[in-house]
């Protein structure tokens, strides 16, 4: 198996330099390690395995005006004012319908490409945004883990791995990549996604290389495994020293940013996109996979779903963003020819409330409704339909737990076993063909 | 009592206790800290001859403004319903819209405001670690805007913690109980007899005193209803305990019976030797090293209880305590965003920074004061740093050291620092230079054009006074003067070495200050400026 110094030795050789330098790496790494060049390929995260992309509905989407249970009078009677009638929805069974702001999520269920898992929660919900998100990302109903289920996804199934196995969209790494040794990146954009320097000289970008890289070239954790313990602190490695700890990442951001800058000059779209957030995010994922990174999990955020207020217009909007977004996305996969390669998930921190409130919006609740979405998805409902009657302190009681999701992803999607990842086993929902 | 350094020391070890008990300042303020000797200097930051409001708050913070402000409010929230009783449904509309839109505006910027005087009081400052200690309350008893939604409130409770900031925590805790931002953020409030809200009782056990495993469910709920009636008056800001809205009856919290109250409660609290060592570690972890040794909680524990919860002497015994000073401690600890930034510009001997840059950065670096990410505060440590933030640290030092080169990593915006008369750049043209530049096109360019009209505004450090000319005909000298600016400390030879010969390439011809510029950026691009 390959270490980590052989992955960044090979990844420095094999980078063509914009501020990672061609004599800096030919000078120090080559000298030392003639050999180390035919080591230039990741067995691991190869250029052509499946791809995930998890997209946060950040706030708590409201699933009962997503996914419309317009066949039920609870429904209506509980939202006189926000229900949304028969006829303001894409009908997808006698029960339930899309909201009509996503007429073409609707055009995927019908052509079997959309999952729509139902009731998805976890025991003794927690209305929190900040606890709820942070559940989700560790998948610890506990609320006590120190790593997230992706990063743990990253330590376990994608050893030695490049920086950009994880990438996010945000300005800050999303719990779920908290790992053990390979938290992924996060960028906010490209073109601030690198060291700005007014001196372009060759010595300058040399000399800032050599000054960001390690001394040591082993990390002083090799090998971890799940069982350890985290430092603490999501992104440290248990015994890595604060120093060591700085240079990684110093390492990682060079390495990472070389290439995503390439990439995203050299690959342009001609799907057109939306100008909102997550189209931008959504935009320079696409780009990225046709870059041929070797990235396993990508995650966006699309925000705006805390609708205590007025929700009607806002919400139907915020979905209506969505629906276009993916739309424009996976148009771009086809033309690349990656469709088969990605599977979207969607995920909130918690549905709302069965009952509006007096401001024409809904508070807090727990159920909620989730996405699976791409050629390789088995498309239609999974999980029960939450009972409107039956309510948990006017909140529906979830029917799925959120982790048979994660575990049908890891294990049928990214092909990995989901136990050590969950750490324990839940029942796969079968939505991937 | 942990051991104590002796008052002779080093003037690194100097560096060392003015960066973590304030932040870090020029080589002739260390060196004047050293002067004094150890003990002197640090009874000089714990005794601070500057008086609380020597930076004022601006006129809305005050307590008299906010008060007039509160009642102002009122009023037009009378308004609103007289025009729900008068008016057409849609006319009464209108005006609730109206008002509630304007009063949302002016929270808005007042909440940048407040953001940008904080930031200006911990830079200004010459009680540096008052501040440091109020921000570390702001972390220990987190409120964020987000929530309680009223600037002026956050800003009163911004002064507690200041006039509290080297105080009694028991005292302290009482003051939070009746803290008006605090009763918003954690729903006392809304908490009353019948129907007692828990989120105030278990954080005040589990994040503020005791800590987890110290408490059991039944105590949270037994005492939730001990801090039911508790009162903010939205007309005057004041807080009283309602006895009508207060449930009476006895509860059992640790084993005792009685009609407490929420003080009551407080008090029982402090009674258990665990309230001394949650707070004890969270000291030792602020100031020296994360995961102190039992037996330094403990050490600091016991000062803390014989002082009766002051924390003067606890500071003090830290501060004095050879371990604070033993290598593992120096220069090992990562800076926070607020940490770094205010201490890049004490070391370059910048009284501000550019216009609108501040509030935008330190978001971008995941600080933005008043509003940590939820009731625990903020992650320390490694938390912060990632390769995103780590590129936007470097990015920052290159605007702050040179200014008009190039775009960067943040969008600097009009607003902020453009209010404020202490600010920097803050002339009209330069404001609305900005502004204009903010409204360009996407998002992704105006990034790159705000930052690029800010920093024409942005005249940068003084190098002539920070390297003279005179050093720069002295590479050597010159580049561990440098050295010694940034990082107390000497670095390995091999790049001490490549300093210098980055320095001599220029050799027999004028060194500008671009050039001083450069390589205080080199400088400052490193993982071990990451670090203090």
């Amino acid at each position: 198996m390959k270490t980590r110094r052989d992955f960044l030795r090979s990844t420095l050789l094999g980078a063509s330099a914009t501020w990672t330098l061609p004599m800096f790496v030919e000078r120090t790494f080559a000298q030392l390690h003639g050999d180390a060049k035919d080591l230039a390929v990741q067995p691991v995260t190869g250029k052509d395995g499946p791809i995930l992309v998890v997209l946060q509905l950040a706030g708590g989407n409201d699933g009962l005006n997503t996914l419309v249970p317009f066949g039920d009078d609870a429904y209506h009677r509980a939202r006189p004012k926000l229900a949304k009638s028969e006829k303001q929805i894409l009908k997808l069974s006698d029960y339930a319908g899309l909201n009509a702001s996503m007429p073409w999520l609707a055009s995927q269920f019908h052509e079997g490409d959309l999952a729509i898992v139902q009731g998805v929660g976890y025991p003794n919900p927690n209305r929190s945004h900040f606890v709820s998100t942070s559940i989700w990302e560790t998948a610890d109903p506990a609320n006590r883990s120190n790593t997230g289920w992706l990063g743990r996804y990253f330590d376990n199934a994608c050893p030695g791995s490049d920086p950009t196995v994880g990438i996010s969209f945000n300005k800050t790494q999303p719990e779920s990549f908290g790992a053990l040794k390979n938290p992924g990146i996060c960028l906010s954009s490209p073109e601030l996604y690198r060291w700005i320097h007014g001196d372009k000289t060759p010595s300058a970008e040399e000399f800032f290389a050599e000054l960001n890289r390690p001394d040591k070239e082993d990390p002083p954790v090799e090998g971890s495994s799940i069982a350890m313990p985290a430092g603490g602190k999501t992104g440290g490695v248990h015994g890595e020293s604060n120093l060591d700890f700085l240079e990684r990442v110093a390492l990682d951001a060079q390495i990472s940013s070389a290439k995503i800058l390439e990439i995203a000059a050299k690959h342009k779209t001609r799907i057109p996109y939306d100008g909102n957030p997550l189209a931008r995010s959504l935009n320079l994922v696409a780009r990225m996979i046709a870059g041929k990174l070797p990235t396993r999990v990508f995650y966006v955020s699309h925000g705006g779903f805390d609708t205590h207020n007025n929700q009607g217009n806002t919400h139907d909007r915020l979905l209506g963003q969505l629906d276009s977004a993916l739309k424009s996305f996976m148009a771009d996969l086809k033309e690349q020819g990656n469709a088969d390669r990605v599977v979207v998930m969607t995920f909130s921190e918690f549905g709302r409330r069965v009952g509006e409130n007096a401001s024409g919006g809904t508070d807090h609740g727990q159920g909620s409704c989730l996405f699976t979405l791409g050629q390789p998805v088995k498309g239609g409902f999974y999980g029960k339909h939450p009972s409107l009657t039956d309510l948990a302190d006017g909140d529906l009681r979830f029917t799925t737990d959120f982790r048979g999701i994660y575990a049908t992803v890891l294990e049928d999607w990214l092909k990995t076993p989901s136990k050590p990842v969950l750490n324990g086993s839940f029942a796969k929902l079968g939505f991937i063909s | 009592m942990l051991p104590q350094a002796s008052d002779s020391w080093t003037l690194g070890e100097a560096a060392h206790l003015l960066n973590r008990a304030g932040f870090g300042g020029s080589p002739q303020e260390i060196q004047k800290l050293h002067a004094l000797g150890r003990i002197k200097a640090v009874d000089s930051l714990l005794n601070p001859t500057e008086p609380i409001g020597a930076i004022p708050v601006p006129l809305w913070a005050t307590r008299e403004q906010a008060i007039a402000d509160m009642r102002e409010r009122a009023e037009q929230r009378r308004m609103v319903q007289e025009a729900t009783r008068t008016l057409s449904a849609e006319e009464a509309e209108k005006v609730r819209k109206e008002t509630f839109q304007a009063i949302q505006r002016e929270n808005r910027e007042r909440g940048i405001e407040a953001q940008g005087w904080w930031f200006r009081a911990m830079l200004l400052t010459q009680a540096p670690l008052r501040e440091k200690m109020t921000l570390f309350w702001h972390d220990h008893f987190a409120t964020s805007l987000q929530k309680v939604r009223q600037p002026a409130l956050l800003m009163l409770q911004n002064d507690l913690f200041r006039r509290h900031a080297t105080g009694n925590f028991r005292q302290l805790t009482h003051a939070v109980l009746r803290d008006p931002a605090m009763m918003l953020y954690l729903d006392t409030q809304s908490s009353k007899r019948g129907k007692p809200n828990e989120n105030f009782a278990r954080e005040v056990m589990e994040l503020f005193t005791l800590g987890e495993g110290h408490y059991t469910e039944l105590d949270i709920r037994e005492a939730s209803r001990a801090f039911t009636g508790y009162q903010l008056n939205r007309s005057d800001a004041t807080v009283r305990h309602n006895k009508r809205q207060w449930d009476e009856g006895d509860k059992t919290i640790f084993g005792k019976t009685g009609k407490f109250t929420g003080d009551d409660i407080i008090d029982l609290i402090f009674e258990k030797p665990e309230a001394a060592k949650l707070l004890a570690g969270k000291l030792w972890e602020y100031f020296a090293a994360e995961g102190p040794s039992p037996e330094t909680i403990e050490a600091l524990a016991a000062t803390l209880r014989s002082a009766k919860y002051e924390t003067a002497p606890v500071l003090r015994e830290i501060f004095l305590s050879k371990a604070f000073y033993a290598e593992g401690v120096v220069r090992n600890q990562i800076k926070s965003p607020v940490q770094y930034f205010i201490q890049l510009l004490k070391q370059l001997e910048l009284r501000e920074a550019p216009q609108g840059y501040t509030r935008l950065a330190l978001e971008q670096l995941g600080q933005s004061l008043f509003q940590p990410p939820n009731v625990a505060g903020w992650d320390w440590g490694k938390a912060w740093i990632n390769t995103n933030t780590l590129l936007a640290r470097y990015n920052l030092a290159g605007f702050i050291t040179k200014g008009s080169q190039e775009a960067p990593a943040s969008p600097p915006m009009a607003r902020e620092d453009a209010m404020n008369p202490e600010a920097g750049m803050d002339s009209p043209d330069a404001a609305k230079a900005v502004a204009k530049a903010a409204k360009k096109k996407t998002p992704g360019d105006r990034m790159s054009n705000v930052t690029t009209v800010a920093a024409r505004f942005w005249r940068g450090p003084d190098y002539e006074k920070i390297v003279p000319r005179a050093l720069r005909k002295r590479p050597e000298e010159m580049v561990d003067a440098m050295i010694f600016r940034f990082l107390q400390t000497t670095l390995p030879a091999k790049h001490r070495d490549r300093f210098v010969a980055l320095a001599k390439e220029k050799e027999g011809v004028v060194f500008t200050n671009h050039e001083v510029a450069e390589l205080a950026h080199f400088m400052l691009s490193t993982p071990d400026y990451q670090l203090t």
